[in-house]
């Protein structure tokens, strides 16, 4: 980040050139049209579906797709489209709850080490720097395990691996906001410590706040499904991603669409949401980025 | 790192660092100890179906037995000193499973992980260090926007489908390499391609836009205007730059690649660290558990201080303390 040059205007930084805002206006557009077209698909998917996504069928176990069964059923005859569905619900859904969850935790670590001197730095971010020395989906399998199998252990396992990175980012950008003239402004006319962080500091730090949320975002449904598929996650029989993974690595031999599909759409799903981090942080901090003076 | 100066930063910095360091350590076993502490059920009877697997119910005494044994009745603190300093003293406990010493049954399982881990990364290194070179060489060629989807989708690519596929293909289709277990070189061959994946993809992105930025620079203009051919350019000196950065990058990945470690050992049912963490959690082996989760954050802080310390030697423009001495006008407290 660049923020730290000069800025002898002593105000915020103009971040709207012509060329940007055209960029940012357009990434806009082209998200809104992406997210109605899967928003109408995925609804179409949830209103027309006839089938149940636990209700087992026994009649119809681990059949291929056909017209009736898109993707083809699992190993209790439920169709795998309509768990794909459901799924969706639970890994993005979760995914978003945890990462949110630990932004805000972070924001509130960051802000502080940043903002309330040297002694309230020093003793929070030695916290966040050990929490951060453990590899993330080693301590939350071992935090998910002990606890118990659930998804509430797991959502809270995945919460406590993953607000440091947001703390590490608030705290330094918050230091170097710090001694920016408009907030050095702001406390000689003696604003207090809560408005100017919520006023000054949290607005420039946004942006880049954006893009590791996003970054986290697809980051936690891979950790979501993989905690499912080693176990420690979302229990049968409910549909998440990576616990149906682990019903088809049993059925792989006899009938492989049952374990294909759940992988693709966590694929799709971690894809889709890396390119849109992607381009938000060219757009960011690119060459005609936010924080590029 | 020659004048008095330099050398006084030089050690001052060191002093911090180890200073943080043990901070850091100090708060990972107090993290891992909690963990542990809190679980719920009872841990004496833990213990107990551990020792004697046949027994069904144990009688209240022998289980306050195992809690007087283990000070399993003393408030927390004092079973966090009792179990730190044993461990401080190179006592780090014996299995609850097999009352076999946890370093012991940690030494026989971690050259399986070894092997898998060092073989991906080497694997995956070249394959990494040909692609970027290869879509580095002409930008915006169909090798670079090959590159760039590779790594794009190796980002996103669960290793534990990617593991099944690979199963599902070479082993349960073609029947060319075994799926599951340890032992012979066979094994090996599909979790490292797994995990290597993994690795590929991260690291052309990295050395990619490493030797991109390396090619940008004003020095490789003057050796053109000098003469200099394209080829020697490109060989003798974008790919030697880009190198320093995406070996220290390589460094702080560590902990992705344990993880990816753990994923993949578990999906091919590999023997390894990752599959003794796994079962220690299943069968409530604290002794076990907090080994190898104190282990995992060892091996990754102190290789990140190691990489810290190489870096600031390596670039001349930071001092020991990692700040940027040029850049240093409006970011840093004062």
């Amino acid at each position: 980040m660049s923020i730290a040059a000069e800025n002898l205007a002593g105000d915020q930084p103009d971040l709207r050139s012509k060329g940007h805002v055209a960029d940012v206006s357009r990434f806009v557009r082209n998200l809104a049209a992406g997210l109605l077209v899967l928003g109408i698909v995925v609804t179409g998917g949830f209103l027309f579906t006839p089938y149940d996504p636990i209700t087992p069928d026994f009649l119809d176990r681990l059949a291929g797709p056909s017209a009736e069964h898109w993707f083809g059923t699992d190993q209790l005859g439920r169709d795998v489209a309509t768990r794909i569905l459901y799924g969706g619900l639970w890994s993005i859904g979760l995914a978003l709850l945890i990462t949110t969850f630990g932004a805000l935790v972070g924001v509130i670590v960051g802000l502080a080490a940043g903002h309330f001197g040297r002694l309230a730095d020093m003793s929070l971010m030695r916290v966040t720097d050990s929490f951060f020395a453990f590899p993330e989906l080693i301590a939350a399998v071992t935090i998910a395990g002990v606890l118990g199998p659930s998804t509430t252990n797991m959502v809270l396992a995945l919460i406590l691996v993953s607000w440091m990175k947001f703390a590490r980012l608030v705290r330094s950008l918050a230091i170097s906001l710090a001694h920016r003239d408009f907030v050095v402004q702001a406390r000689l006319n003696g604003l207090p410590s809560w408005l100017i962080l919520w006023r000054h500091i949290l607005p420039n730090i946004g942006p880049s706040l954006l893009v590791l949320w996003t970054n986290a975002w697809s980051r936690s449904i891979l950790s979501i499904s993989g905690l499912s598929f080693l176990g420690f996650g979302v229990q049968p029989p409910h549909a998440e991603w990576g616990a149906m993974l682990l019903d088809g690595k049993s059925y792989m031999q006899t009938a492989p669409h049952v374990m294909i599909f759940p992988g693709l759409a966590i694929l799709l799903a971690v894809l889709s949401i890396n390119l849109i981090g992607d381009r938000l942080r060219d757009l960011i901090a690119g060459p005609n980025g936010l924080f590029s003076d | 790192m020659k004048t008095s100066k330099s050398g006084h930063h030089l050690f001052v910095g060191l002093a911090g660092r180890l200073g943080a360091l043990a901070c850091v350590l100090f708060g990972v076993s107090l993290i891992t100890f909690t963990i542990t502490f809190f679980a719920p059920g009872d841990k004496a009877a833990a213990i107990a179906h551990a020792r004697y697997p046949d027994t069904q119910s144990f009688a209240p005494e022998i289980l306050e037995g195992i809690r007087q044994e283990f000070a399993l009745n003393e408030p927390f603190f004092t079973q966090y000193y009792l179990w730190l300093s044993r461990f401080l003293s190179g006592d780090f406990g014996n299995s609850f499973a097999s009352n076999v010493p946890v370093w012991e049954i940690f030494v026989s399982n971690a050259a399986e992980t070894l092997t898998l881990t060092l073989t991906a990364l080497v694997l995956g290194l070249i394959c990494a260090f040909f692609l970027s070179a290869i879509a580095v060489w002409r930008p915006g060629s169909l090798a670079d926007r090959f590159a760039v989807a590779l790594a794009s989708i190796g980002a996103a690519m669960p290793n534990y489908w990617l593991g099944l596929l690979l199963i599902l293909f070479f082993a349960a289709h073609l029947n060319w390499l075994p799926a599951y277990g340890t032992g012979t070189p066979a094994h090996l061959v599909l979790p490292a391609i797994t995990l290597a994946f993994w690795v590929t993809a991260s690291q052309t992105r990295l050395l990619r836009s490493f030797m991109l930025e390396a090619k940008a620079a004003p020095y490789v203009e003057t050796l053109r205007l000098r003469g200099v051919s394209e080829r020697e350019i490109f060989f003798r000196h974008v790919l030697r730059h880009a190198c320093v950065p995406a070996l220290t990058m390589i460094g702080l990945d560590v902990a992705s690649l344990l993880e990816g470690t753990v994923i993949v050992e578990l999906t091919f049912a590999r023997g390894g660290l990752g599959s003794l963490l796994a079962g220690s959690i299943l069968t409530r082996d604290y002794p076990m558990i907090l080994f190898l989760v104190l282990f995992s954050a060892l091996v990754y802080v102190i290789l990140n201080t190691l990489i810290e310390v190489v870096q600031d030697l390596l670039d001349p423009r930071k001092t020991f303390l990692g700040r940027h001495r040029a850049a240093s006008s409006g970011g840093e407290r004062p």
